[in-house]
């Protein structure tokens, strides 16, 4: 064997040690970064003898981008409900048909028929929370049930007010403040809710994600934010407290479907049935800190969230959630628009 | 004034030099501190411990995305600086002739392009030849981080294979040596530095890359920059901290061992 041949075959061998090997049991999960606990995983796996593997993706676009052509090799994604809809348009999951499956009498029943996916034929929930208004009360101490705080900052708070910079919920909440209906195209409503983002600017200290350890030192003194968020924060400094704003606020659910280009669709269909356990959804709950839609799950719940107000929404308050809607293209253009404005 | 004038000490020359090392160096200082952080905080202090190095070895995904950068890293690495070594071969050895430029631009092409673009187009292209072949395996990565790591080791070999004598090649070639003897006897052992060199940079550029492992990436391939960034939207721990640092470590120890080894050299 010359030396040709041979570095022929160290190369072939090479490349061949890399391809993964397809066992019988395995599931490939694309999900959000730091978002699977690894305890339920675990439990997973050895009830059903699968190897799991976790790959992460950092926003619902980029998710989506990577799924639309395909070949990708993963069998569940984690979409957001606002996107559902486009993946279900767009023929990339298969009829998976949870609303059949044995767990799902645990589904909460405000959650077994939602409006992303009528009669839950293709996803399970994952999460779900709110979207609200973050106050440290050392700093403030008055009403903060409003997003008024975000745009029509007190005194005390000016200069120290945060927002988290997803653009539509900074839109869905100028609306609602202003009065206005979800995904409106009303350019009278729209125009108010331009002139009140680019007054409300200047009492702002910064448009930033990382709100957990910023709010828990206090360079920021209140935030609009994610509830989830919100009980970590208070976890860290019990001043802080977490506020369903009168005007409306907004619901989001991050959803668990079956890809249609699935190669392992048994194990994916266990893995949706799996999670809908009281338990299991408990264990999820316990690791991302958002609530789950399953019935039963609270007794598993850790103590600091059994009764949380960040996670048990006030009766009071209910009534005022509202779940966040992909708005149609063009509307969606002129919410970039204002948005671009307010960038600048 | 001009009787001392000194090439070497211009007026605001330190001040602009040390400024930029402050920039440089500074943040990669508190980032390495704070993985020491007995606190959950990356800005607040609560003491020194070295929890999240223990909580960083203990989480699976961690050490699964770490083999994997090595891996994926090391045959990069090795596979581009074979061919880099060849190219470089085939662009010096020769008398200049038309068409040698454009060699050089398309030697250097992933230098030039925007790297979101490659990601983009390798994300198409692949997915393409995954949905044909159905094979998604680590293949993929492999193929993408050596064709962008080519230039950062071609660079190296090229310059030392530029300064070499080629009066030994003649001498070896006048003794009746093959060409591959020639190579083996004479080019390959001066040239060893240069392609240490280029390793090195191909395994480090290979290690650092997010954005087109991130559109290439099929099930369960995170490597240690793309599980990075999945972390960053729900808040960031030291734990991050504590990989960064240990990550650095041994940069610098590769980057240490490589200068003693070329010095013993040349």
């Amino acid at each position: 064997m010359n030396w040709k041949t041979t570095a022929t075959a160290m190369g072939l061998a090479l490349l061949a040690s890399t391809g993964l090997a397809r066992a019988e049991g395995v599931l490939n999960i694309y999900n959000w970064g730091n978002y699977t606990s690894p305890d339920v995983i675990k439990k997973f796996e050895d009830k059903y003898n699968i190897k799991v593997t976790i790959t992460d993706y950092d926003s619902n676009d980029t998710a989506l981008a990577k799924i639309r052509q395909g070949g990708t090799g993963f069998d569940i994604a984690v979409p957001s409900q606002t996107y559902v809809p486009i993946w279900i348009k767009e023929g990339l999951l298969l009829e998976t048909d949870p609303g059949k499956m044995e767990n799902f009498k645990n589904v909460a029943p405000e959650w077994a028929n939602p409006e992303f996916d009528p009669g839950r034929k293709y996803s399970v929930p994952w999460a779900w929370g709110t979207i609200g208004v973050v106050v440290n009360t050392d700093a403030y101490k008055g009403p903060a049930d409003t997003w008024g705080i975000v745009f029509n900052t007190p005194d005390e708070l000016k200069g120290k007010v945060n927002v988290v910079p997803e653009m539509n919920d900074v839109i869905f909440a100028a609306i609602k403040y202003v009065g206005g209906q979800q995904c409106t195209d009303d350019k009278a409503v729209l125009k108010k809710v331009r002139d009140l983002l680019v007054a409300a600017k200047p009492n702002w200290i910064a448009m930033e994600y990382n709100t957990i350890e910023k709010m828990g030192a206090g360079d920021f003194k209140a935030t609009s934010d994610w509830n989830g968020s919100a009980l970590r924060q208070r976890l860290a400094n019990a001043a802080i407290h977490y506020n369903y704003p009168k005007e409306g606020f907004g619901l989001w659910s991050d959803n668990v479907v079956v890809l249609k280009e699935a190669k392992n669709v048994e194990n994916a269909k266990l893995f949706q049935n799996f999670i809908m356990d009281p338990e299991n959804a408990a264990g999820l709950s316990a690791f991302h800190r958002y609530a789950n839609a399953i019935t039963g799950s609270d007794k598993y719940m850790p103590a600091d969230m059994k009764d949380a107000p960040e996670v048990v929404i006030p009766a009071d308050a209910k009534p005022k959630g509202e779940f966040q809607k992909m708005c149609a293209p063009e509307t969606q253009e002129l919410y970039t628009k204002i948005w671009t404005e307010l960038q600048k | 004034m001009a009787s001392n004038f000194s090439i070497k000490h211009q007026p605001g020359f330190t001040t602009i030099a040390a400024t930029c090392f402050i920039v440089l160096y500074l943040p990669i200082i508190v980032l390495v501190a704070y993985a020491f952080n007995a606190a959950s905080s990356t800005s607040e202090w609560g003491g020194f411990s070295l929890r999240w190095f223990q909580s960083a070895y203990q989480n699976t995904q961690v050490i699964d995305a770490t083999l994997r950068s090595f891996q994926i890293g090391a045959i990069a690495a090795v596979l581009s600086t074979i061919f880099a070594t060849m190219a470089a071969l085939a662009t010096t050895r020769t008398a200049s002739y038309p068409g040698l430029t454009f060699k050089y631009a398309a030697i250097n092409q992933p230098l030039m392009v925007p790297e979101i673009v490659t990601g983009v187009a390798l994300l198409i292209f692949f997915s393409r030849i995954k949905i044909f072949t159905g094979y998604s395996g680590l293949g993929y990565l492999i193929a993408a981080h050596t064709a962008f790591c080519i230039p950062f080791a071609y660079l190296p070999i090229r310059a030392r294979l530029e300064n070499m004598d080629l009066t030994l090649e003649r001498a070896a070639a006048d003794l009746y040596a093959t060409p591959w003897k020639t190579f083996r006897r004479i080019t390959l052992p001066l040239l060893w530095p240069g392609i240490l060199a280029g390793l090195m940079l191909a395994f480090v550029i290979s290690l650092d890359d997010v954005v087109i492992t991130e559109f290439v990436k099929s099930g369960g391939q995170d490597t240690l920059p793309t599980y990075m960034l999945g972390q960053i939207r729900r808040g960031v721990t030291p734990e991050i901290n504590a990989i960064s640092t240990a990550f650095l470590l041994l940069s610098v120890a590769i980057v240490t061992l490589f200068f003693f080894v070329s010095r013993k050299r040349d």
